[in-house]
């Protein structure tokens, strides 16, 4: 979004309070979505979550064409639609609410700093598994990617997607590397996140803040999520201070309130978790 | 033969070959000795990476990650400043060729491979700092880089006054006049490609977005920094060679147009930070910058390029002249025609002219 318009939405955003029928759209969870994706649909449920806001999930088949920036998910709230959850985090701040209130500047500037990490390298591990590895890209993420569309736009759809991560991938250096060097920068991340956890309950002591939210979303989505190796989630299992960290968010924020509301399961579960 | 001009080299040459010495060729730095070769002695890795400019050991970001670690870890690399990247091993600068293992190419691999080599400037650091290194270089990728190719390769006036100027002047015969360019698109598709976003061209909302992005990436780097020497303890580390490499193009490139230049130079202990690495680990550079501004200076150049202008005005003046010329000349419009000794044609027809008279 340019700055004219997020100032825009920002004072548009302050004036009302979030209303009940705010809806999350994301690619459909069973056959669509990919990896990717599904790791930041969780990250950003998690955030609003953690600010106690209510949310609707909604599956749709074109939900990355729906979305502003091209990229999912994106939310509907009142008359704005926000993507991606940098922006979610400011637009919940117009409105009043925000987790990183209580930091003071070195713990923001950190707090921001790991977030880029977490994008720079989890996520960027996460593309390139899904479409710079062959095996990868030809079993699971081009017929997933296309399943919603007929022959001949699910073969251009899918081919022409996995042309601009290859791009991507040439222009941010990470085409040359291999499939062990990923793997091995993704364990790196992961010892990172670990020491600056530590034995903390989060990552800022007692609170939740959006760095949890990003982080819980890559972690438990790459833990519950079958790919053609375990090598990825093997490599965040030797980690235990990650894994109780996705398992203590998993029970506070999700199981609990899915059994405080009484509504339909089917929205607001996960499907998998990590028991 | 003897005398020959080049004779001695291609002596020299083919004896090198024979005797299967391995040639690198030193451009630049040696100035107007057109065949240039030394023999590479055993061990040092070499480094090879952009000339320097305006104070700094290079004027490449990637170039100045790399020097700035080397010089931290205390590796003895032998050191090619060039300005050709065709020349580098491969293909790309920064580049660095180690004996056995080959080359390697990008700021992160090299400083890999420099550690594998046991020069390590995070020797001394707590696993949490480790961590924050990754977090605060994660940080500058995203979102310092994008604007500083942004202004120094898409801002239009920065690249026409400045860094296109710069290229132009540095790289040698013929590719300076393609290779700028090429460069430039290059620059172009990486910004556009790490933003995500294909439409993004020069223009203020682009600069404005990605400089938005900078400034908060600056400001917080200055609330990490504090009033520390360094970011972590009294000796730098890579995160401090990672965020020179970023800040000190911006420090100190004159560039006509850059909001982010004046935001960073009101970062006081960011400034500082960049000073007092140049002063201590790379003293040669900034006394060579600070004795030589009028040549850097875009004021200083117009009167410097004062008389080579004239020059070549009045040059190219007179071979236009000289070609219209031979051409009028060639095609026969214009003619010179010999014109003979008057008396005796002016006799003989003086006579005819009586003769004819006397037949009338």
């Amino acid at each position: 979004m340019s700055l004219a318009a997020e100032a825009f939405v920002s004072q548009m955003a302050a004036a009302e309070p979030w209303p009940e029928n705010a809806t999350l759209y994301q690619p459909l969870r069973e056959h669509q979505i990919l990896l990717s994706d599904c790791a930041s649909s969780l990250a950003v449920q998690a955030y609003l979550r953690m600010c106690n806001l209510p949310v609707r999930v909604s599956c749709r088949a074109n939900a990355e064409y729906m979305s502003p920036s091209g990229k999912v998910p994106f939310i509907h709230v009142g008359n704005q639609v926000v993507s991606e959850l940098g922006p979610i985090v400011q637009f919940t701040k117009a409105k009043g609410h925000s987790l990183s209130d209580g930091l003071d500047d070195v713990q923001r500037a950190e707090m921001k700093a790991y977030m880029e990490l977490v994008n720079n390298m989890l996520l960027t591990a996460e593309l390139y598994i899904q479409w710079c590895d062959d095996t990868t890209s030809s079993e699971i993420s081009r017929p997933r990617y296309s399943s919603p569309y007929s022959w001949p736009l699910n073969h251009i759809l899918a081919y022409q997607k996995q042309w601009e991560v290859r791009r991507k991938m040439n222009a941010i250096g990470w085409a040359g590397k291999s499939l062990e060097q990923v793997y091995e920068d993704v364990s790196q991340c992961c010892q990172a996140l670990s020491q600056r956890l530590g034995t903390q309950p989060y990552f800022f002591n007692k609170q939740p803040t959006e760095l949890d939210a990003l982080v819980f979303g890559h972690l438990f989505t790459i833990l519950t999520t079958r790919l053609t190796s375990d090598e990825l989630s093997e490599k965040i299992k030797s980690y235990s201070n990650l894994l109780s960290f996705c398992r203590r968010i998993e029970q506070t924020y999700f199981e609990e309130q899915d059994r405080d509301s009484q509504s339909g399961a089917s929205h607001h579960s996960k499907g998998p978790s990590l028991i | 033969m003897l005398f020959w001009p080049g004779f001695w080299q291609l002596h020299f040459w083919t004896i090198a070959t024979q005797m299967k010495l391995k040639i690198a060729v030193f451009p630049a730095e040696w100035g107007s000795v057109p065949w240039c070769w030394g023999v590479k002695m055993a061990a040092p890795s070499e480094l090879f990476c952009w000339k320097g400019g305006w104070g700094l050991p290079s004027v490449d970001p990637d170039s100045l990650i790399v020097l700035a670690y080397a010089r931290f870890a205390g590796a003895p690399l032998k050191i090619h400043k060039i300005s050709n990247p065709w020349r580098s091993p491969t293909g790309c600068l920064p580049a660095l060729k180690t004996k056995d293992e080959g080359s390697f190419s990008q700021p992160n691999k090299i400083i890999i491979q420099l550690r594998k080599q046991k020069y390590n400037a995070d020797y001394d650091l707590s696993a949490k700092e480790g961590a924050d290194t990754l977090a605060f270089i994660s940080l500058l990728q995203e979102m310092l880089m994008p604007a500083l190719i942004y202004t120094l390769w898409v801002d239009p006036k920065n690249y026409v006054e400045v860094t296109r100027r710069w290229h132009a002047d540095n790289i040698s015969f013929p590719l300076n006049f393609f290779l700028p360019s090429r460069m430039q698109r290059q620059q172009l598709e990486r910004v556009q490609l790490m933003r995500g976003n294909r439409a993004l061209e020069a223009g203020e909302e682009a600069e404005k977005e990605l400089n938005h992005d900078a400034l908060e990436c600056m400001n917080l780097l200055s609330q990490r920094l504090g009033s520390n020497k360094f970011f972590f303890g009294d000796s730098p580390s890579s995160l401090d060679a990672y965020v020179f490499g970023h800040l000190a193009p911006l420090l100190k490139i004159k560039l006509p147009s850059s909001s982010l230049q004046q935001h960073l130079k009101s970062l006081e202990n960011l400034d500082s930070f960049c000073c007092n690495i140049l002063s201590l680990y790379f003293p040669n550079e900034s006394r060579e910058g600070v004795g030589r501004p009028v040549s850097s200076t875009p004021e200083g150049s117009e009167f410097d390029n004062e008389p080579y202008k004239r020059r070549k005005q009045l040059l190219s003046v007179l071979v236009a002249v000289a070609a219209m010329l031979s051409y009028a000349l060639l095609t026969g419009i214009v003619a010179i025609e010999h014109v003979p000794e008057e008396v005796p044609r002016g006799g003989r027809t003086s006579m005819r002219a009586v003769h004819e008279e006397e037949e009338e």
